[in-house]
């Protein structure tokens, strides 16, 4: 099996390098980045071959391509992937419109391409233990969840995640898809009405974007459940984020922190505590699946419609910061 | 010499008893509609039963009010008559108009309303405070606050904290420590939004709530606060994020202890209360702050009447937010 890349524009085109690699019988035809410098970066970084243009590498006929560029550049993307008749697997959030969203999965279907969004948190091992004891029914009813995922602002990575055109949002557009997705798949409930409200206090005069924000779910089940995807840790946190939820049900609570694996870490070069995280790869998980649903000519565990509602959920959240209301989907 | 009375012998007047045992002031009586809790508390710490609050109130120059919280206004109308300083346990009382009227009442008779808002006394939330006030984070952007247990009293259906007109329910009684806290930390709140689980599950045993809060500053605060863990769990958690910095205080760190022995225990516990190993515990901080701001020797209490009404103010809100669905603006709730 033959696999490309589409953009090096984020960042985490760095671990799916590595994690296709790591899968005996794929090989890693290369990546094509529009900003040459970008795809150059990447050769030099990881010894990747750099295609000329997204067409030259389509015209080597890989398989399945990752499409790593800025959210606002996804649908293009796509849909010049899916017209060549090539799997794809979407990073995160799929898109920054809800017609965006709906175009990419539309166009994947039409071609008759398989589309998976890329939602690596799914492949967690604490977060897939909770899936598993709310799907024995092990805490019954669940009342409400509260989620957080933090992070700091990514803009020292790369800038155009505060760049409202590309990156399409702040801190709602980074860091709503993933607790949103979560917990769609572990209710197995869809959500009914979004409340939001955000600020730009943390790291106030570096972006245009929202940098705090908190978000109310009602899920169908009748769940409540919170996301806190604010921005608020600092460059010099211990790590760049992390991810967890407190679910309170009928027989009790589960608290899961899907990055509480990890060493702390003190050195002379460093001066501050680092989290060194020792748990399982889920980014190696989720492609590892990607790959298998290819092979078995078969759905993969998260689709484009996953991705599709959680844009859905976002593109909520703003409207309803815009009008102060909660917004019914 | 300070003398005190304590109308309420509950979980809290017995925990407020033992604070006042541990200051210069001089207790002189106890009111309790439990004679025996109160026979008992004089004989540890002295001074005399009453049979009422009328025959108390003539001997004191404080009543320290520890009764549930639909007594609140009454007992502090009467005491105010009377002329007497005022420590009141949250909330100060089921109605922005009661705070109101409760206010008026001790601003026209001269005498001090406190409101015991412990949160502000505990080490961990005190300190973050101060960090705060100092401007090592900066603006205060985003606030998390968590406090949540078992459903108090839960083998008497009879309690009142079980009756919505008695304590407001959780709401009002728990999670308004932590609407206090987010105001003093963020400053003034504009709009609730909140959500609960017990009006959406009928058969729930306890109550679970988000709450989130845009303050006039700017800064959001999310509230949650639940009486749905299983006993005797009780956690709390705090964290402010700011411009310049972050201060985090997950659930659990402040636990320097861990008792595990082999003998299971099993805990009759009504209530559960947060508890640290510490020199001085914060209800006793609390007391002997309202006893300093009592005798003159500070002259700035670290909780005012004012916060008190707002704190009641602010869960009226997220109450009326669950209720109907819809943000509420704190200007909303004035009756």
């Amino acid at each position: 099996m033959r696999i490309g890349i589409m953009s090096y524009a984020h960042l985490h085109a760095d671990a799916y390098i590595e994690n296709v690699r790591a899968i005996p019988g794929v090989e890693l035809i290369g990546l094509a980045d529009d900003d040459l410098d970008r795809g150059a970066q990447a050769a030099g970084a990881f010894g990747v071959n750099v295609f000329s243009s997204y067409e030259a590498l389509l015209a080597e006929k890989p398989n399945a391509v990752i499409i790593c560029s800025e959210n606002a550049n996804h649908r293009p993307l796509v849909e010049m992937a899916a017209a060549a008749g090539v799997y794809v697997l979407c990073e995160k959030p799929l898109a920054t419109t809800v017609e965006d969203a709906q175009a990419i999965v539309d166009a994947c279907y039409k071609a008759g391409v398989m589309l998976m969004t890329a939602f690596p948190m799914r492949f967690s091992t604490p977060v897939l233990e909770v899936k598993k004891i709310l799907d024995a029914d092990g805490l019954g009813q669940v009342y409400a969840i509260n989620g957080t995922n933090q992070g700091e602002c990514p803009k020292h990575l790369r800038a155009w995640f505060v760049d409202k055109k590309l990156a399409g949002g702040g801190a709602l557009m980074d860091h709503i898809v993933h607790l949103a997705d979560l917990l769609r798949w572990t209710l197995r409930s869809e959500v009914v009405e979004v409340y939001a409200q955000s600020n730009d206090i943390l790291y106030a005069g570096e972006t245009e974007v929202e940098t705090g924000g908190l978000v109310m779910l009602t899920f169908a089940s009748g769940t409540i459940a919170t996301i806190d995807c604010s921005w608020s840790k600092p460059p010099y946190y211990p790590t760049w984020g992390g991810l967890a939820m407190d679910l309170i049900g009928e027989k009790g609570l589960v608290t899961v922190n899907a990055f509480k694996q990890n060493l702390t870490v003190y050195t002379h070069s460093r001066k501050r505590p680092h989290w060194a995280y020792w748990g399982s790869d889920a980014n190696q998980a989720m492609i590892n699946e990607f790959v298998a649903a290819i092979r078995e000519n078969r759905l993969p565990r998260v689709t484009g419609e996953d991705g599709l509602r959680a844009v859905e959920i976002v593109a909520a959240a703003y409207e309803s910061v815009t009008t102060g209301m909660p917004v019914a989907l | 010499m300070l003398r005190v009375g304590i109308i309420g012998m509950g979980f809290m007047g017995i925990t407020h008893i033992q604070a006042w045992a541990q200051t210069p002031a001089s207790l002189v009586g106890i009111v309790s509609a439990d004679r025996a809790q109160a026979e008992k508390a004089v004989a540890q710490y002295g001074g005399t039963v009453y049979d009422s609050l009328a025959d108390l109130l003539p001997h004191v120059d404080v009543i320290d009010i520890c009764t549930p919280t639909y007594l609140h206004r009454e007992m502090v109308l009467q005491a105010a008559a009377a002329g007497k300083h005022i420590v009141c346990e949250k909330p100060l009382a089921l109605s922005v108009q009661d705070t109101q009227v409760m206010l008026d009442a001790c601003q026209k008779a001269g005498v001090m309303l406190l409101v015991a808002h412990v949160v502000r006394f505990f080490p961990e939330y005190a300190l973050a405070k101060a960090i705060v006030d100092r401007g090592e984070i900066g603006r205060v952007g985003v606030v998390r606050l968590t406090r949540a247990s078992f459903k108090p009293a839960s083998k008497n259906p009879q309690s009142w904290f079980h009756d919505l007109s008695k304590s407001g329910g959780m709401m009002m009684d728990l999670m308004i420590h932590d609407f206090d806290y987010a105001r003093w930390i963020a400053g003034d709140v504009e709009t609730v939004f909140a959500r609960n689980i017990a009006s959406r599950f009928a058969d729930v045993p306890g109550d679970h709530a988000f709450a989130i809060l845009r303050h006039t500053s700017g800064a959001l605060s999310h509230v949650e606060g639940g009486w749905a863990y299983p006993a005797p769990m009780f956690r709390t958690a705090l964290e402010v994020a700011g411009s310049e910095g972050l201060i985090e205080h997950p659930t659990g760190s402040s636990v320097p202890l861990g008792i595990h022995l082999r003998q299971t225990q099993t805990s009759d516990a009504e209530i559960a209360v947060p508890s640290s190993p510490l020199a001085e515990n914060p209800y006793v901080t609390q007391i002997r702050h309202f006893y300093d701001v009592l005798t003159g020797a500070n002259t700035t209490p670290r909780v005012t009447a004012e916060d008190g009404a707002e704190a009641v103010r602010i869960a009226l809100a997220a109450i009326e937010s669950a209720r109907t669905g819809r943000p509420v603006a704190i200007q909303e709730m004035q009756s």
